[in-house]
């Protein structure tokens, strides 16, 4: 006898089964009912449009999983008690000899699947939206992570803002993140929104906000000893008139700072006659160490400079200026210290105003 | 009948079956042994010791909790706590408990070896294990790791001390594992009896066989970032510091690459576990055999192809997203196989309800559950919102609490009485299950509430709001650790005080129920032949081999000393 024999026995559910199938069934529209109507926002806020996307979701991955968790939880229980060893059973019964069938291996492989390819499709195109298809140039912020706060960066301010991010309903905002030490999140649990601060990194979020109000910004990646209370500030979020006072509020309060280093010479460089074949060499031996010649993202030490003087999502450079060739030529010179980095000045590049001349020619030629 | 001769039996390549003199010194047979019998009871008694200290560490953070100014201890130490309390939990409790334990007693039994393939390196991974948990441990006194278990750079960066004793001793477990993982695959590979196909193996060799290879690769590119990563704070080689150059979400991948595998490493032979347990207790054939076998190795493949899912928020471009959600999704499917087939193989059965068969029922519905939540966490939207709160810490909880500590505890009592000849206290042992049952579904299912309205995890103090829920958590986590003090309570009780146990206590199948408890130094008399896959309740055993051994015949006698 090498190989047994397969006699299994017909298999008949009895009366019960369907009874506690059916039952089963009713328990599951009660249970898909109640993800279709539980008030999430009356527990926690949606600010944003994308986060009624993600609500969505979750309600979809909440109903489908709690019918799957009532009928194999339910027939788990309802075996358990109908199979059960009873007093009346002899000390050697054995059960129904039964060792597989096809159909229902094939319906259980096959069932699951279709659940994953709903699923999926239904992940994908929430997941286009937010990341791939965001219509994200209404504007762009940047917040920065610190042990152990957030600051955040406006084209036009000057510094820092170090309180509250204040942003306008129904404008697309593009939210870039980075930190200058170790890795934080950015979380606000009302946009349903995270992105991990990364040193040496930028990381975008885009959405829309939708509802005014104020909402919590938590760092969910530990960064130290006082993460736990890294979740004071906040996000704004305001109609575009209150959002408007509060930005040229702080475009004026900044005007006069500046993050540049003291000027290290008198006098403005002299742009003209700068060659962006020398440029390009300059910028191969010096500034290549730390810029990428790829887009803003692209970040070495510091971000990638292909577009610098012509990306419309970063109308401003570094220390809040706006983006002209006079302005890059400027931090050539006198360079930059602050939360984005450190950006030597002509004492420690060693360029000369010829140098800085070519290469200013050389990044505006960069399209 | 006639008995057959092994050295016939095995032709050419086979094993010969080639007998050494069992030990006699104390020092050779309990300490440095080479019996896989005992190597596995090392394990199990050394991962326990390591599994009450770390649970201890749970317990003060779950003190901590109770009030949302903390007030235990300082948020240093508990950021030392927590981050030695997970790192201890995995390396040191839950894969060697399950690899290393009940791996190295049970599976050689059941495909009737005498020992594993290497006896010899077996002894080195258990001996590398005990000093590496005394390391970690032990780096509380020079100030420990405290970046939580993942310990991203970074913040690892600027750790104390005790994160390069960290990364020594999780590299020094690491080597047992890999150890521990080629051993496995080839005494499978090539030391099962004669007639032992891979279609006849039993369902928990078949899970050891998954998670070997898993143990042997992916725990070399954990090896590698550890390396690295000690490199970094001691030498200053900038492989992560952004700073000079590094690249912080480096670690992240090669830290995942390993530890998604580890996951399955945790769960596979919790499932192999399970699918002994099912069939002996309803007495029936485990329903779908082949699929359950054939679904551990795929999700055993699979899971090398889904690791960037921990790192969705960490800046991975959207075009990657995409395939690793996808793959992740996937391994629903062969889960699903899995868990449909225990479900209907109670169908129809005479189920008797001993200890080992609740935690092995108790184990489905809380696996499941864990499961579900991790389809939840697979989709890349919902990911943004719930990635690094208390939602992946319940769901992390729910699969190895509910699923691999549920299969530890439900393999503790059904191989116990084979490793001592004693069965452990039924009645307690079902207290034990329910109280277990309640207050581990009442310290982490609140936990995925909490997550989802806004509290992070790694805190020592969090936002009153969630006070309510923490208390109750910490009281029901009280319960839990209640229940888990009668296991041992029962354990340590039974190993001397327990019912006589017999060969068969359970009326298994598989080979090791057929010899003596506690199994002899050569384990079988003579080497069985197997004749079918072993969970056929209606048919006579399918081993031919084993008539001597309740009889008092004499033993294999060694023909040679080396």
């Amino acid at each position: 006898m090498s190989q047994r024999s397969r006699n299994d026995p017909v298999v008949t559910l009895d009366r019960n089964f369907w009874v506690v199938t059916a039952g089963f069934a009713v328990l599951s529209i009660v249970g898909v009912i109640f993800w279709i109507k539980f008030p999430i926002t009356q527990y926690l806020p949606a600010a944003v449009v994308e986060a009624d996307e993600i609500d969505q979701l979750f309600r979809f991955l909440a109903a489908s999983s709690t019918v799957l968790f009532i009928y194999v939880v339910g027939y788990l229980i309802y075996f358990s008690i109908a199979f059960r060893r009873r007093a009346s059973d002899p000390p050697d019964a054995i059960g129904v000899q039964v060792h597989d069938n096809h159909n229902l291996e094939l319906w259980w492989t096959i069932g699951p699947a279709i659940f994953v390819i709903v699923m999926a499709v239904f992940s994908v195109r929430i997941w286009y939206g937010i990341e791939v298809n965001n219509p994200g140039n209404g504007l762009t912020v940047e917040s920065i992570g610190h042990q152990w706060n957030y600051t955040f960066r406006y084209p036009g301010v000057h510094g820092e803002i170090p309180d509250a991010m204040h942003l306008p309903v129904d404008v697309p905002v593009t939210l870039e993140v980075t930190s200058t030490d170790v890795i934080h999140s950015f979380w606000v649990p009302a946009m349903r929104l995270k992105a991990d601060m990364v040193p040496g990194a930028i990381n975008t979020l885009r959405f829309t906000p939708k509802y005014p109000g104020t909402y919590a910004i938590i760092c969910t990646e530990f960064c130290g000893v006082n993460h736990s209370v890294m979740d004071k500030q906040t996000v704004v979020i305001q109609r575009r008139a209150d959002f408007d006072k509060w930005y040229s509020g702080w475009v004026a309060k900044t005007k006069n700072v500046s993050d540049a280093l003291p000027k290290v010479g008198a006098g403005a460089i002299l742009l003209t006659g700068g060659n962006a074949a020398a440029g390009q060499k300059v910028f191969a031996a010096t500034c290549s160490a730390c810029h990428a010649v790829g887009p803003f993202a692209q970040r070495i030490v510091g971000p990638g400079l292909k577009g610098v003087l012509h990306d419309p999502a970063h109308p401003t450079l570094v220390d809040g200026d706006s983006a002209s060739t006079d302005n890059v030529a400027k931090i050539l010179r006198n360079g930059y210290a602050g939360s984005m980095g450190q950006m030597p000045n002509q004492t420690t590049n060693r360029l000369s105003d010829k140098d800085i001349a070519n290469l200013v020619a050389y990044l505006d030629s960069l399209k | 009948m006639q008995t057959h001769d092994q050295t016939e039996l095995h032709d050419g390549g086979g094993v010969a079956d080639h007998i050494h003199p069992e030990p006699q010194t104390f020092v050779r047979k309990y300490i440095f042994s080479i019996d896989h019998k005992i190597i596995g009871i090392q394990y199990l008694i050394t991962g326990s010791v390591f599994f009450v200290l770390a649970g201890l560490l749970a317990e003060v953070i779950r003190t901590q909790l109770m009030h949302a100014n903390g007030g235990v201890v300082d948020a240093n130490t508990y950021n030392e706590i927590y981050s030695v309390h997970g790192s201890a939990m995995v390396w040191l409790v839950v894969i060697p408990l399950l690899t290393g334990g009940f791996g190295n007693f049970v599976f050689p039994l059941q495909i009737g070896a005498r020992d594993v393939a290497f006896p010899w390196l077996n002894m080195l991974s258990f001996w590398i294990f005990p000093p590496a948990g005394l390391m970690l441990f032990g780096s509380f006194l020079m100030g420990a790791p405290a970046a939580g278990w993942t310990e991203y750079p970074p913040m690892s960066l600027q750790g104390q001390a005790g994160t390069s004793m960290w990364c020594a001793a999780i590299f020094l477990v690491g080597v047992s594992s890999t150890l521990t993982g080629i051993n496995f695959l080839v005494t499978i590979l090539k030391m099962r009896a004669p007639g032992m196909t891979f279609t006849r193996m039993p369902l928990f060799v078949w899970a050891q066989f998954a998670t070997a290879p898993l143990l042997m690769i992916a725990t070399t590119a954990l090896a590698a970032a550890l390396a690295a990563l000690f490199m970094e704070r001691q030498f200053g080689v900038p492989f992560f510091d952004p700073t000079k150059g590094g690249s912080p979400v480096l670690w992240q991948h090669m830290f995942w690459f390993y530890s998604h595998p580890a996951v399955y490493i945790m769960i596979l032979p919790a499932f192999g576990m399970i699918s002994e347990i099912l069939p002996t207790f309803s007495r029936k054939p485990i329903f779908g055999y082949k699929m359950i076998a054939f679904s551990s190795v795929a999700i055993a493949l699979l899971g090398f192809t889904v690791w960037a899912h921990h790192m969705f928020t960490s800046g991975l471009a959207p075009f990657l997203q995409l395939p690793f959600m996808i793959m992740t999704m996937l391994i629903a499917i062969p889960t699903g196989i899995k868990i449909f087939s225990w479900v209907t193989t109670l169908w129809g059965g005479k189920i008797r309800f001993t200890t080992a068969m609740l935690f092995a029922v108790g184990f489905i519905a809380t696996f499941t559950f864990g499961g579900i939540t991790g389809i939840f966490l697979s989709a890349v939207p919902f990911d943004l919102h719930a990635h690094g709160t208390y939602f992946i810490v319940a769901h992390l909880h729910y699969v190895l609490v509910g699923g691999s500590l549920m299969g530890i505890l439900a393999g503790t009592f059904f191989w116990f009485p084979k490793m001592t000849g004693r069965m452990m206290n039924e009645k307690l042992g079902k207290w034990t299950f329910w109280l277990f049952l309640i207050g581990m579904n009442g310290a982490f299912l609140p936990m995925h509430y909490q997550g989802l309205l806004g509290m992070p995890r790694r805190v020592a103090t969090y936002d009153p709001q969630f006070q309510t829920i923490n208390q109750i958590e910490s009281i029901f986590s009280y319960v839990m650790t209640f229940a888990l003090l009668l296991f041992f309570g029962n354990l340590l009780y039974s190993i001397r005080n327990g019912k006589k146990a017999g060969s068969n206590p359970w009326g298994a199948r598989t080979l090791e129920w057929q010899i003596p408890s506690p199994p002899h130094y050569y384990n079988f008399k003579h080497v069985p032949t197997v004749f079918a896959a072993p969970y056929d309740f209606a048919e006579p055993l399918p081993y031919t081999g084993l008539e001597e051994e309740l009889t008092d015949a004499p033993g294999p006698q060694p023909a040679s000393v080396h």
